[in-house]
């Protein structure tokens, strides 16, 4: 049985589920962010609903606006912390870092169960085989207040990777050359299961990657294959229709861009090489975790960033930044030039600083770079992985494989 | 339930969440009313112009991919956008929809309309135009029962839980 299926099955009282079968699931953690909290607590006051299911199976995260910039949206996150007090939820305050990560940290995402969030990139929780799903506000309310939700069960695709992509590339740089090869609707409303040999053997911050951006693909959710040290209860993917079943050849890969406005606008660097960027920003749900610290902090070691460049790096979790601080890294982003940001969303929706200026080029780790994305519809944004970026923020310009080689990573 | 005499507005291209309200305004606003003065501000900024009571986007892509944000629907609706006719859907946006009482139909008409209204009747599943009557796959009752209700929440309210 595939992995949505199973998961499906267990939360119902049903043995089996069939493909487009509706079915109603119990939901076992349920959690929100800062940009629909209040949304939310308005819902529960127009529907006079006066009770959750279960608190202790509810959080709320403030990530999105960690420093808020203006008096509106910290009126409405204040709005958001009478509605947790009022309803006994649990909160992770400003400065505790991005909903989803957290959510890995504090073990709420766990192989086989069933969490709903309001924000698309819940899917993150696939990389631990957990059947994570981002809704909009209402069906979280339905959820909070009943415990339950309803799913059209999806169809199972099995994405195998072939070969070993080259060593100027990362698993951001396999996800978008994925959309550059499937564009927006292959995987719309499928779900996604990931095997093969570099699949299998990526670490789990690389992992965790691929599964986050399962939503650009289009995928309802998305599984990974285990990783080094995770859980014993995840299992091997194996697919069961060949024929459902698409190959991905990432064999000698470099790395990719997706250029402006869009993540299916990917190709590869050199298409884009010599591009004068004025602002690097590394971060994300995408791309914020220790292992993406550590490679911008090993290329920045003993260099600065271009003088016309500015840097920005968000950690992803409070975690993150301690053991970034710990390990030496946050040193070395600041000596190059770079500013480190609390943890948090970052400057990823424009819903706090750096706001890009007009007919600024940004270069970023985020999962989207849609028209206004950070804020300033006049700024143009390219995706990238975390080494390009650290490249970019040194040279001023987007790097040609030339540039990438003087340090082996 | 038959949607008549909608008025047309067609858009080209991929349509994402952002695109319809940037992301943030949500964390500014809880009020549709406040959104829907932002609808399509980057991508069309005078598209709205055009929304009037009962329109109906008809699109030629996939529409309404990114984000989970249910505003996205809630502004449209408070711009006066009842029902969306595209050949794909992002799939949270879909849902939504439906969840707030916004027809999302699966269907790839956008070069074939030329006229300035159009009729979906849900029940029997087809679009109407002119003399044309064009259908569409039919939609499982649990949405259409939720649409009739006049959204999911209404219809968790009326029915005291008991349908979950």
């Amino acid at each position: 049985m595939s992995l949505v299926n199973k998961i499906i099955a267990e939360h119902s009282e049903l043995d089996t589920v069939d493909e487009n079968q509706i079915v109603i699931v119990d939901v076992d953690r349920i959690y929100l962010q800062d940009g629909n909290s209040p949304t939310i607590r308005k819902l529960f006051r127009d529907y006079q609903f006066n009770k959750v299911f279960n608190p202790d199976r509810i959080a709320v995260f403030f990530d999105h606006s960690v420093l808020s910039p203006n008096i509106d949206i910290s009126n409405r996150l204040k709005e958001a912390l009478d509605f947790c007090n009022q309803f006994g939820l649990r909160f992770f305050n400003q400065g505790d870092g991005i909903s989803h990560l957290v959510a890995i940290e504090e073990e709420w995402f766990t192989p086989g169960n069933l969490v709903i969030a309001t924000d698309s990139h819940t899917c993150t929780g696939g990389v631990m085989q957990s059947l994570a799903l981002g809704m909009g506000a209402s069906d979280v309310v339905a959820a909070m207040v009943s415990g339950k939700s309803w799913l059209k069960v999806p169809e199972t695709i099995w994405i195998k990777t072939v070969g070993i992509p080259s060593t100027f590339a990362t698993a951001k740089d396999v996800m978008l050359y994925a959309l550059s090869c499937f564009g927006d609707r292959k995987f719309l409303y499928k779900s996604i299961e990931w095997y093969g040999d570099w699949v299998e053997n990526i670490s789990f911050d690389e992992a965790s990657t691929i599964a986050n951006m399962g939503v650009e693909m289009g995928a309802k959710c998305v599984f990974l294959p285990p990783w080094k040290c995770s859980p014993s209860s995840m299992q091997k993917i194996i697919p069961e229709h060949q024929e459902k079943t698409i190959e991905l050849n990432i064999e000698g890969l470099l790395p990719y861009i997706a250029a402006p406005n869009s993540p299916y606008n990917s190709k590869v660097i050199t298409e884009f090489s010599n591009e004068k960027i004025d602002y690097v920003f590394v971060g994300s749900c995408a791309n914020s975790r220790l292992e993406d610290l550590a490679e911008i902090s090993t290329i920045l070691k003993a260099k600065k960033i271009h003088k016309d460049t500015r840097l920005i790096v968000t950690p992803g979790s409070k975690k993150i930044y301690l053991d970034a601080i710990n390990n030496g890294y946050v040193q070395t982003i600041i000596e190059s030039g770079g500013i480190v940001t609390p943890p948090g969303c970052g400057s990823c929706v424009g819903t706090q600083g750096y706001i890009p200026a007009s007919g600024d080029k940004v270069l970023t780790t985020m999962n989207r770079n849609f028209l206004g994305r950070m804020g300033n519809a006049e700024a143009s944004i390219w995706l990238a992985s975390p080494r390009v970026a650290a490249y970019t923020a040194i040279k001023g310009e987007i790097p040609n494989l030339q540039d990438m080689q003087y340090d082996s990573i | 339930m038959i949607l008549s005499n909608l008025n047309i507005v067609k858009v080209s291209g991929i349509i994402s969440t952002d695109d319809i309200i940037p992301a943030h305004y949500k964390h500014k606003f809880t009020e549709p009313k406040e959104l829907a003065a932002h609808v399509f501000e980057n991508k069309f900024p005078n598209l709205t112009k055009k929304f009037i009571k009962n329109t109906v986007i008809v699109s030629d892509a996939t529409f309404g991919i990114g984000s989970s944000r249910e505003q996205a629907v809630s502004s449209l609706l408070a711009a006066h956008v009842a029902a969306i006719i595209a050949p794909s859907f992002g799939r949270i946006f879909f849902r939504n929809c439906w969840n707030l009482g916004m027809a999302a139909i699966e269907a790839d008409l956008y070069s074939l309309i030329v006229q300035k209204e159009l009729c979906i009747d849900l029940d029997k599943s087809h679009i109407g135009f002119s003399n044309k009557v064009i259908p569409f796959q039919a939609l499982p009752s649990k949405l259409i029962n939720v649409f009739n209700a006049g959204g999911l929440l209404k219809y968790i309210k009326d029915s005291s839980l008991s349908t979950y």
